[in-house]
């Protein structure tokens, strides 16, 4: 029955989605929200959510396929298949947002590797490389020593790019906002938890799994989220101690407000707060819908996480008047996405609804029998 | 004496001087020292000379500064229409925008103006972090973008602390307007006129929201089209206050070499090591 309401639910998405990538493509980026002053909108912030999503389920899969932690068996292949669907919809989220994305080849023949972007595109790369081979053997040949082999040399290249993204915000010395050593970190830790969570989805809601691993996948993911809210107040007390008005504003906009319900409502306490409290009950440690919605609750926190580190940094004047001393396309402070971008958000999102359940249908055993009977 | 009466005096003073001052010509009176350039010629004509010496040398030996002097600019954005026509820039497009600031509380008020171009940073954040090297230095020092190479990730954009970067989207000011069939009016005369930048020395007619420069990161390059063929930017020749010189920093004895060794030259966010050759007169 869940099966068959995600598949509803995806193919929703997926069509919504498809009107919005024909507007991509018929009329490029000119129905987007993005412009000159915040530059980068809604489908970078997806970018970094679906990103950190693949690199957080191959880290995961990872304690299975090489540490072979006995509480984690059989996750490996399922995560590595999530990991896979997840780094399509990334990166087709940041091909989408880019001006230019079929010169994307010449980040690999001409690359500036000073670039965040340019070891983005080089590690994405070599990651969903060695994610794929180590999903393929996995499957074809799980006792093979090269398995272990792949995932070893993948697990390096994942915590590189867990918290590439975040380099990539933290080297722009021009926003205050994203300046601090610690975002590369944040966004490792973001990439550990939504791995965690989108192992509660897809365990919660389709099964297979026994006690042991809910306890292990149920305290891992509070646990972290505790982690994520330590980010938060180290982050947000220490900056407004600070006093700089370029640190202070954005943070203010986060705390006080617009972005505030945001923040409190969906970040902390639907994205954190109550997954922590539900996830730590002994009653949840069979698994069960509950459990697969705490997951999807931390998914969303966390996008909006990575959103309220994107925005508001570039919502900071960079000079006095510059945002009125001209009209027209892209310049404004305020940002809210446009409906191609909302409808572009709702593709990828079927993308990745659908990948996991088609490639669980074909591939894997990502469901038990007797869910699939139901 | 009060604030008005102060006022009336002064003006009255210049008014007086203008009705003698034709009594007065030939007499060789002058309030400026009469060695001074500026009052021989028009800066322009200066510049230009300098401009065309400039480019006998080689051109890793130039070192293009701009200097723009904030006392004399009246914020008429003349420099940044002018800017738009020469580059053919569309909607949401701007190399040289002109902040106003209103400062004071009545009656002392006034407004503050600042035109900004591309700073053209020695030290500059924008090409460190394009991740195909489409903006770099050119052999002179310039900052510019090769829009072949331009992926429009928007990396430059984020990364310049001066804002001094738009991306472009695709629009044209000629698309809405009604079309007159061999008319000299109307939006195919105004499409033509729009789609011939010469940018960079290259011709780019704008084809649909695919072909570059739509997608691209767009800036201010100091008009270098103009400058290989011995002309100054547009928004030099354009200032009607004469408030922006242009010029060759690496010649001792060119004008804008004489205006930024003075003590009352700054450049914009000066801390962060980014070396602007752009330079402000207060």
């Amino acid at each position: 029955m869940n099966k068959k309401i995600a598949y509803v639910l995806g193919a929703i998405a997926l069509l919504i989605g498809l009107w919005g990538f024909y507007n991509r493509f018929a009329f490029g980026d000119e129905n987007a929200a993005y412009g000159s002053i915040v530059v980068w909108g809604l489908w970078v912030a997806l970018y970094f959510f679906f990103g950190g999503i693949a690199v957080g389920c191959f880290i995961w899969a990872s304690l299975d396929l090489l540490f072979e932690i006995p509480a984690l068996k059989g996750t490996g292949r399922p995560a590595l298949w999530a990991a896979l669907v997840n780094l399509t919809a990334g990166m087709a989220a940041i091909g989408l947002d880019i001006g230019h994305m079929e010169r994307i080849i010449k980040a690999y023949l001409q690359p500036n590797f000073h670039s965040g972007i340019a070891q983005d595109v080089w590690g994405y790369t070599i990651f969903g490389l060695l994610a794929l081979i180590a999903l393929i053997l996995a499957v074809k040949q799980p006792k093979n020593a090269a398995v272990k082999i792949v995932m070893a040399l993948g697990l390096v290249v994942a915590l590189y790019v867990a918290g590439a993204p975040g380099k990539l915000m933290g080297d722009n010395a021009t926003r205050m906002y994203w300046h601090a050593g610690m975002i590369p970190v944040q966004f490792l830790f973001f990439a550990l938890t939504t791995g965690a969570a989108m192992l509660l989805v897809i365990r919660g809601f389709f099964g297979m799994a026994d006690e042991k691993q809910f306890s292990v996948l149920n305290i891992s993911a509070a646990v972290l989220l505790v982690i994520n809210l330590y980010f938060v107040w180290a982050y947000y007390s220490q900056s407004l101690a600070g006093n700089m008005p370029d640190l202070v504003n954005p943070i203010n906009a986060v705390l006080y407000g617009q972005y505030s319900t945001l923040f409190w409502g969906v970040q902390i306490i639907f994205g954190a707060i109550l997954p922590i409290v539900v996830l730590t009950q002994r009653r949840v440690a069979g698994g069960g819908a509950l459990v697969g919605l705490m997951g999807l609750f931390i998914l969303l926190g966390n996008v909006v996480a990575r959103y309220l580190i994107l925005i508001p940094a570039q919502q900071v004047e960079l000079l006095d008047g510059l945002s009125t001393a001209f009209t027209g396309r892209g310049f404004s402070l305020a940002y809210a996405p446009s409906t191609t971008e909302w409808a572009v958000a709702s593709g990828l999102l079927g993308v990745v609804i659908l990948g996991l359940l088609v490639g669980a249908d074909l591939l894997l055993p990502l469901f038990t029998k007797s869910q699939k009977e139901a | 004496m009060t604030n008005e009466a102060s006022l009336l005096d002064k003006y009255t003073s210049e008014v007086f001087a203008g009705m003698v001052a034709p009594v007065l010509e030939g007499m060789n009176i002058s309030a400026a020292p009469a060695d001074d350039p500026l009052v021989k010629e028009d800066v322009l004509f200066r510049m230009n000379t300098e401009l065309k010496r400039a480019l006998e040398k080689p051109a890793s030996e130039r070192r293009w500064v701009m200097v723009i002097d904030l006392r004399r600019c009246i914020g008429c954005h003349a420099c940044t229409v002018a800017c738009i026509a020469e580059n053919k820039l569309p909607p949401g497009v701007v190399y040289r925008p002109v902040m106003i600031e209103e400062v004071g509380m009545y009656p002392n008020v006034s407004m503050k103006f600042l035109p900004r171009p591309c700073m053209q940073c020695e030290n500059s954040p924008c090409t460190e972090v394009c991740p195909v090297i489409a903006t770099y230095h050119n052999e002179e020092g310039i900052v510019v973008v090769d829009y072949d190479q331009c992926i429009g990730c928007r990396a430059c954009m984020a990364a310049c602390p001066y804002g001094a970067r738009t991306f472009d989207f695709g629009q044209t000011y000629a698309e809405q307007l009604p079309v007159f069939e061999g008319a000299v009016v109307g939006g195919k005369t105004a499409a033509a006129y729009e789609h011939a930048s010469q940018e960079y020395g290259e011709a780019r007619p704008r084809n649909g929201k695919h072909e570059s420069p739509v997608g691209n990161a767009r800036k201010c390059h100091f008009c270098l089209h103009r400058i290989k063929d011995g002309m100054l930017p547009a928004c030099t020749t354009t200032c009607i206050g004469r408030a922006t010189y242009f010029g060759d920093a690496n010649d001792s004895t060119s004008l804008v070499t004489e205006l930024i060794n003075k003590p009352n030259v700054i450049r914009l966010k000066e801390e962060l090591g980014t070396e602007p050759r752009v330079y402000y007169i207060v």
